[in-house]
């Protein structure tokens, strides 16, 4: 398939899991600080900022931390190419250039939240009924999700897409691990729950780990379960998944050499070990590892600037070509 | 009843028409008598159980179904793009199949004769021009006569490859041709997109007719492509839409065509050429294209050869195809054909290229170079309609009837200034059709454009776009200029028509149609 439409469908699937990622922090820290000091609630609005990597963007604004600016900052600032709505708003215009590979229902979906999501007031939404709107933009994009998976044919397009997506959605649990780990303490129950709460994951935790909140447990299960979707080792399973079909005869691509062995590394991990080191430090490299593979992926399969170098030489009529 | 059913309410045949006005007009439905004319009345016969205010909410799901589908076309506003969609009247201008019949082989005999004068222009011997059928000076001062065109070989010389006629009817209702659009017609994403958009909104209306499908524009355009791949291409040439991108007005149908033919939308820069040759960008590397069905200005195609600053294009796209390597669609230069002035001289040559008379005649045009011509229209400038050649979309267009004496006088001026680059035509009261206006019926005006294929052979898309002036009393059709569209029906041919109620629970009470008379 096209360079350039492989590229927008890998970014439709980023944009897409980054917005329901946000909508996810957002509602549980929203929700979860009703009941807390006002310490406490800057620090984890400070948190959110981090987990999404725009803290230093957030405080050359010069703006105080309370829920009201960092939830606007995070769901409709136009100058925060970061937030929902512009998360959304790009995941359409990628979608866009790329509508003749999706099927109807899909470009449908995807359009169909975009103008509903523009349509409302957001500013009032926050005011009044911010679970709603975060649970809209959590149903719209599993929505989106399940009509891809429904009517995508497994093809090229179909593995860029899930490719995208669950790098994104790796990173994303990376960073909210790194954020939150340093709440190790085993009192700090109502932010572990939160956390699991906010990667939809407090059911299926549960059903593995009973009840207990032993931050042991929630980082292993955040980190290196091997059957919750939303887990960094799961989405990279999946990533590594989508990136063995696109190489041609089982060629070991750059991409695919550095995600094998950055998610070996996980696969084989064991979590006492990583607390009793640095878990930061580890959480760190497994971030910057799914950075060095999404630039390699761009390398590998967008810009094909060989060819595009070569071409340049010789674009007059009648000069022949280098061999 | 269903809650989203017609209105319970006894209607009234008449209520939907109840004063409906032809206005003097050559009307679509009635004619001059204020009967139904026959093709209509199956049609209004399944209307009748509808009232305004059902057509007005069906309207309303049409439009956010086309909204959320992104059936848009953009308008720039101060930078910022609105996307729009494309307003379509409810009421589908029904066209019978003996009037089809002489429009199609109208448009088949014009078509060719226009292919062959291009072919002959470019690669040919000019015999046109040697013999005196059309001067030299005014094919030469043609702001779309391409000299980069000479010597590039079209395969089966399918130059207008895609051609969009523009059709209007007079007040005896004739079918007159108003222009060629031979370079990049667009707006058969709307024909399909309304036909489906109709059989979801309003399905009872198309019972006891049998309307002639257009959905097979992707097969048949991808068909016409693929023909006229260069010979070394082989049996699965590699087919390629050209788009200048995501910012174009005229996008989404660029999307539309990509994917009904099931080939890759390209933009400039996915493309290369190399030793001649043009390839794609894939993610597997390049890959050979034989076919492209360019959406985007001569003048953009390659800034090697042309607008050196442009970066839609593909640097060496022309070299490639003057070395036989590539076929682009449609080809270079066709806008000499659809330049206005030139237009008056297409009847006559169908008469030197096909030793036929022409079909559909010409709007009566008057060319302003010549001094008599130029002197009776400059006399009855307040009668007449005054065109810029080179322009498409209805802009610079001067309607003498409705313009201020300042506008004439500038119209003036600017005809004495360069008389080449206007022609003056008699004002056609273009014919009406009633379309819903708010909550009631009104008579707007109409044209058609019927799309026409050539790849060997030529077809003609049983349809087209009907176009409605929007605005009461506007001539201009133009969807830059408020213009709406309509789903546009052609019966087929000796169909025997049965009018029965299609079920019980609605009671259609409208049999009273003679079936003789249809047939």
């Amino acid at each position: 398939m096209l360079a350039r439409d492989a590229e927008s469908l890998f970014w439709t699937g980023r944009y897409l899991e980054r917005a329901e990622d946000t909508a996810r922090l957002l509602d549980v820290t929203y929700h979860g600080l009703l009941e807390t000091s006002p310490a406490e609630e800057a620090q984890a609005w400070s948190d959110v900022l981090a987990a999404v990597r725009l803290g230093q963007v957030f405080a050359d604004g010069r703006r105080p931390i309370t829920a009201a600016t960092v939830s606007e900052y995070l769901v409709f600032d136009p100058k925060n190419a970061g937030s929902i709505l512009s998360a959304v708003e790009q995941a359409r215009e990628n979608a866009r250039t790329v509508r003749e590979q999706l099927s109807t229902e899909l470009w449908e979906s995807l359009n169909s939240f975009c103008l509903e999501l523009r349509g409302r007031n957001l500013r009032a939404d926050l005011e009044y009924q911010p679970h709603e709107l975060y649970g809209m933009v959590r149903r719209q994009c599993q929505t989106v999700a399940g009509v891809a998976a429904e009517t995508m044919a497994r093809d090229e397009g179909w593995r860029f897409f899930v490719l995208g997506w669950n790098l994104e959605r790796a990173e994303m649990s990376c960073r909210l691990l790194s954020v939150r780990y340093r709440q190790l303490s085993p009192s700090a129950f109502h932010q572990w729950m939160n956390t699991l709460r906010s990667a939809s994951g407090l059911e299926a935790y549960r059903r593995s780990y009973r009840a207990s909140m032993d931050p042991a447990d929630v980082v292993e299960f955040l980190l290196l379960s091997r059957t919750f979707p939303r887990s960094v080792l799961f989405s990279l399973r999946t990533a590594e998944n989508a990136l063995g079909h696109l190489a041609l005869d089982g060629e070991l691509t750059r991409p695919l050499r550095q995600l094998g062995r950055l998610r070996s590394g996980l696969e084989f991990a064991d979590v006492r070990e990583l607390l009793q080191g640095d878990l930061g430090e580890e959480l760190h490299l497994v971030e910057e590892g799914i950075r060095q593979v999404a630039a390699s992926v761009a390398t590998q399969y967008f810009s094909n600037s060989r060819e595009f170098d070569l071409h340049s030489l010789h674009l007059m009529p009648g000069e022949g070509g280098i061999r | 009843m269903p809650p989203d059913g017609p209105s319970a309410t006894e209607a009234d045949p008449s209520s939907l028409f109840a004063n409906y006005d032809r206005g003097g007009f050559f009307d679509e439905v009635f004619d001059a008598d204020d009967q139904v004319r026959p093709h209509y009345a199956a049609l209004l016969a399944g209307l009748d159980r509808f009232t305004p205010e059902d057509l007005v909410r069906r309207a309303r799901i049409r439009d956010a179904a086309f909204r959320s589908q992104g059936i848009t076309f953009t308008v720039y506003d101060e930078g910022e793009g609105i996307e729009r969609t494309f307003p379509m009247d409810l009421l589908p201008r029904i066209v019978p199949a003996d009037e089809w019949q002489h429009i199609e082989d109208g448009l088949v005999q014009r078509v060719t004769a226009l292919n062959s004068f291009l072919d002959d222009l470019y690669v040919g011997e000019r015999a046109a021009i040697h013999d005196g059928i059309i001067p030299t000076w005014l094919v030469e001062t043609s702001d779309g006569f391409n000299r980069e065109a000479f010597g590039i070989p079209v395969p089966l010389g399918a130059r207008c490859l895609v051609a969009g006629v523009d059709l209007v009817r007079d007040g005896e209702g004739t079918y007159r041709v108003l222009e060629d659009n031979l370079r990049n017609p667009s707006g058969v994403s709307y024909v399909i997109e309304n036909r489906v958009a109709m059989t979801r909104v309003l399905p009872t209306v198309f019972a006891n007719q049998q309307i002639r499908s257009v959905d097979h524009y992707g097969r048949s355009l991808l068909n016409a492509l693929n023909r006229v791949a260069p010979p070394a291409s082989g049996d699965q040439p590699t087919v390629v839409v050209l788009t200048p991108g995501v910012f174009n007005s005229a996008y989404f149908e660029h999307v539309f065509l990509a994917s009904q033919m099931g080939v890759e939308l390209v933009e400039g820069r996915d493309l290369v050429v190399d030793d001649h040759v043009v390839s794609m960008r894939t993610t597997q590397g390049l890959k050979r294209v034989d076919v492209i069905y360019r959406r985007i200005d001569d003048a953009f195609l390659d800034p090697v050869v042309f607008r050196s600053d442009s970066t839609l294009g593909v640097p060496g796209l022309m070299a490639a195809a003057r070395a036989g390597n590539v076929t682009i669609a449609n080809a270079v230069g066709n806008g000499v054909a659809d330049d206005k002035a030139v237009y008056a001289y297409v009847p006559e040559l169908i008469r030197y290229y096909l030793g036929e008379e022409p079909i559909l005649p010409n709007v009566e045009t008057y060319l302003l170079w010549d001094e008599d011509q130029r002197a009776e229209v400059l006399d009855r400038l307040d009668e007449l309609v005054v065109k810029p050649v080179a322009e498409a979309g209805g802009y610079g267009i001067v309607i003498g009837p409705a313009a201020s004496d300042a506008e004439l006088e500038e119209c003036r001026a600017n005809i004495e200034a360069d008389p080449r680059n206007y022609i003056a035509q008699e004002v056609v009261s273009l014919s009406r059709h009633p379309s819903l206006v708010e909550d009631h019926l009104e008579g707007r005006h109409i044209d058609l454009r019927p799309f026409v294929l050539s790849g060997g052979d030529i077809e003609v898309i049983p349809g087209g776009l009907t176009r409605v002036a929007m605005r009461r009393g506007s001539l201009v059709v133009n969807s830059s200029q408020g213009g709406g569209s309509k789903d546009t029906w052609v019966l087929a041919k000796g169909v025997e028509l049965v009018v029965e109620a299609e079920d019980e629970s609605t009671e259609v009470e409208s049999s009273a149609i003679d079936v003789e008379e249809l047939s």
